[in-house]
């Protein structure tokens, strides 16, 4: 028994002895899943695919281009927010963690995210080159609290034959509403030519979409959704007249009425309706069923912003970014972080090609950016994208209130002061809950 | 003698409700079986293609792939078999001193125990977080399982089993000079064998299924549970763009705990036939 104890501790003192690193490591916690299996060894950027393959593939050339630091990666269940609030609470965080600009606020506030203007002075980010959206993204009074890596929100993805079919191509292009009234009528003569519902919805299960239309469609005629940091005003003229009119969608049958997003991205894949209005993140997937031959929705699709239906054209948009948690740190993990944005600013095209929209300037105006299909349309969102206010905590559970109870008010189920009232008192009630 | 007995009573009509009813309850597993079987890109389009060819193992073979997931599958088991262990451990001998011994406090402390089936883990979240952190014990076996042996049905159900135990089995052994050890570890332990069964069942489900506190204990992936594991390794709209793969998960991470009901099948029918006597 004794020898055996000892072999044991042997063995586990010889197990205990590793190699000496020098390295300077950096601990990075990420979602959007994991593919180790198919881009665990990879370097070629240009190669990899879709938003994992594309970042597991940046990280990896990012640790072969610097060979004395390297980042260890930490990949978390989508969108990880409970396990970096555990670690920050375990005061344990990450060097650096993909963050929703909607979110950087909870942390921000509360003094759990670094500041992040000297990383990116060290690193040579030329801030003067980000977005209006993106710099409005991470942005808190006055100082950058990340490196805003994408522009994400609604589009118009559009399935073109049906389109012809309806006689609503000119040149080549669809021909997408300009007012509400018109896409009303676009709507009846769509399915009148077709068949088919003009607009796919999902309104099941899916509080984002509801969400983005109020938002968006109020944004376009000049509300304040958020007077202050700690109020919403949504029962307004203005925002009962959107919700009103997403009603008569639905009364009118302009759209589908009871799919969730898995049944809404079937039926527009399966050329069922005119336009899926969901997000950045669709590009892809659409785009590869358009070049697919034999595809319900080969040779017909394209994708545009939300059209401007009242006032200003002007669209409700998140995005990613790079942030920073609190936590003492050495010179050389200071630098090597600066160094991350630095490479990360660089490859911001090769995000761009997941389908959301550039966090730079320059990017969106390189001609590879401009060559990929669909860019040149869906450029504008950087432009007339606009996140909410950065001094507003709580933004992804206020988006879910306010998205089930603006669904409530589109389909029906409970009358549009009702349910804006409602959402207001909800929202309210919550940010009353915050410091 | 009762398995005959039971197949004599049934009428054909009930055979065919039985056979409905098995059909409906093993449907979705069957579904999600054919789904993991395909290509994630058959299915964007429409899930029916689930019902014919060509099927592969790719999706299996990209669990695999990742090189955690085993480590995932070994934490998991290490989670949820140190858990079973304890709790059976614990619930033993905490039912054994509620049902035969006699000391203070006997009744409070039950009631005490009792009360705790009704506070939900969510309820004190945050200062056990908190207190493992105090302890350095985040991302650690012991952090995994500890809160796991907090288990007051264990002790309620093992009390419940060990009180219909008659009392004059361990006066008998008193009297042969038995320690109240040796009653509880050579008479009353091989008598609630089928209750531990039961109860091991129970637990290693509940361990091997949990996502809430891996969640936020294992912080590190090295030190993800196969649940948290998964998840993690799903894409955004993964329901969507990857269902395959995403079934596959599901299938995969239920194998084991498929496992553990084909072995132990018998002691579950015998304890809960045995509840359902008494």
């Amino acid at each position: 028994m004794k020898r055996l104890a000892r072999a044991l501790l042997v063995v586990l003192a010889l197990g205990s002895c590793a190699k000496p690193d020098h390295r300077t490591h950096i601990y990075l916690q990420r979602f959007f899943g994991e593919c180790g299996a198919e881009y665990g060894g990879s370097i070629d950027v240009a190669k990899a695919e879709g938003e994992c393959g594309i970042i597991t593939t940046l990280i990896n050339r990012f640790n072969a281009e610097n060979p004395d630091i390297h980042i260890d990666v930490n990949v978390v269940a989508w969108p990880g927010y409970p396990q970096l609030t555990a670690q920050v609470a375990a005061r344990d965080p990450p060097d650096l963690v993909t963050m929703h600009e909607g979110v950087i606020s909870d942390y921000a506030l509360k003094g759990l995210l670094e500041p992040v203007d000297d990383y990116l002075k060290m690193g040579g980010v030329d801030t003067n080159d980000f977005t209006d959206a993106a710099r409005a993204g991470v942005t808190i009074n006055g100082r950058a609290y990340g490196l805003p890596w994408d522009t994400h929100g609604g589009l118009f993805h559009v399935n073109t034959a049906l389109f012809a079919k309806a006689g609503l191509m000119r040149a080549g292009k669809p021909v997408l509403p300009t007012t509400a009234d018109e896409l009303i009528a676009q709507g009846k003569q769509f399915e009148q030519r077709t068949g088919k519902p003009y607009l796919i919805q999902s309104n099941v299960g899916d509080p984002a979409f509801a969400a983005r239309n109020l938002y968006t469609y109020m944004m376009a005629q000049g509300a304040v959704l958020f007077p202050d940091a700690h109020h919403i005003k949504l029962n307004t003229p203005t925002g009962v007249a959107v919700a009103e009119y997403f009603r008569r969608i639905n009364v009118e049958r302009i759209g589908t009425l009871n799919m969730d997003t898995p049944a809404a991205i079937a039926a527009f894949i399966n050329g069922e309706g005119g336009i899926y209005p969901t997000g950045t993140w669709m590009i892809g997937s659409f785009q590869k069923e358009a070049t697919t031959r034999g595809r319900p929705l080969y040779n017909s699709y394209a994708v545009f912003p939300y059209p401007r239906l009242w006032g200003a054209h002007v669209e409700y948009v998140s995005g990613h970014s790079w942030v920073v948690p609190t936590h003492k740190r050495s010179a050389g993990q200071r630098a090597a972080i600066a160094r991350f944005f630095r490479f990360m600013a660089a490859h911001n095209f090769d995000w761009a090609r997941t389908g959301h929209i550039p966090a730079f300037n320059s990017v969106l105006a390189d001609a590879r950016f401009k060559a990929l299909p669909h860019r040149a349309d869906i450029a504008p969102l950087a432009e007339i994208g606009r996140p909410l206010p950065s001094n507003v905590q709580r933004q992804n559970a206020i988006e879910g209130i306010v998205g089930e109870e603006a669904a409530a008010a589109f389909t029906g189920q409970k009358k549009v002061p009702q349910a804006l009232a409602d959402a207001e008192r909800r929202v309210n009630d919550l940010l009353a809950e915050v410091e | 003698m009762a398995a005959r007995l039971g197949q004599a009573r049934l009428t054909l009509p009930a055979r065919v409700s039985l056979g409905l009813a098995a059909l409906i309850m093993v449907a979705p597993l069957l579904w999600t079986l054919l789904l993991s079987l395909k290509h994630n890109a058959d299915l964007v389009g429409h899930s029916g293609a689930a019902l014919h060819p060509p099927y592969t193992l790719d999706n299996y073979g990209a669990i695999f792939g990742n090189s955690l997931t085993l480590r995932w599958l070994m934490n998991s088991a290490i989670v949820a078999l140190g858990q079973t262990a304890g709790v059976l451990i614990l619930a033993s001998l905490a039912g054994y001193a509620f049902a035969r011994l006699e000391f203070p406090l006997k009744r409070t402390l039950f009631v005490i125990v009792l009360l705790g089936l009704a506070v939900p883990s969510q309820a004190v979240i945050l200062p056990q977080h908190q207190l493992f952190a105090w302890l350095h014990l985040h991302n650690s076996y012991p952090g995994l399982i500890l809160p796991g042996l907090v288990a007051p049905f264990g002790v309620f159900f093992m009390t419940t089993y060990m009180r219909g135990i008659p009392a004059e089995l361990d006066e008998a052994a008193m009297l042969d000079g038995a320690s109240r050890w040796t009653i509880f570890w050579k008479i009353i332990v091989p008598l609630t064998l089928p209750a531990q069964s039961t109860l091991a069942v129970f637990t290693f489900l509940g361990a091997w299924n949990d996502y809430w506190w891996p969640l936020i204990s294992a912080t590190r992936s090295d030190m993800y549970t196969l649940t948290v594991g998964l998840a993690a390794a799903q894409m955004n709209y993964a329901q969507t763009s990857g269902l395959g793969y995403l079934m596959a998960q599901a299938v995969f991470a239920s194998i084991p705990i498929f496992i553990v009901y084909i072995v132990f099948q018998k002691q579950i029918v015998r304890a809960m036939a045995g509840a359902a006597v008494r």
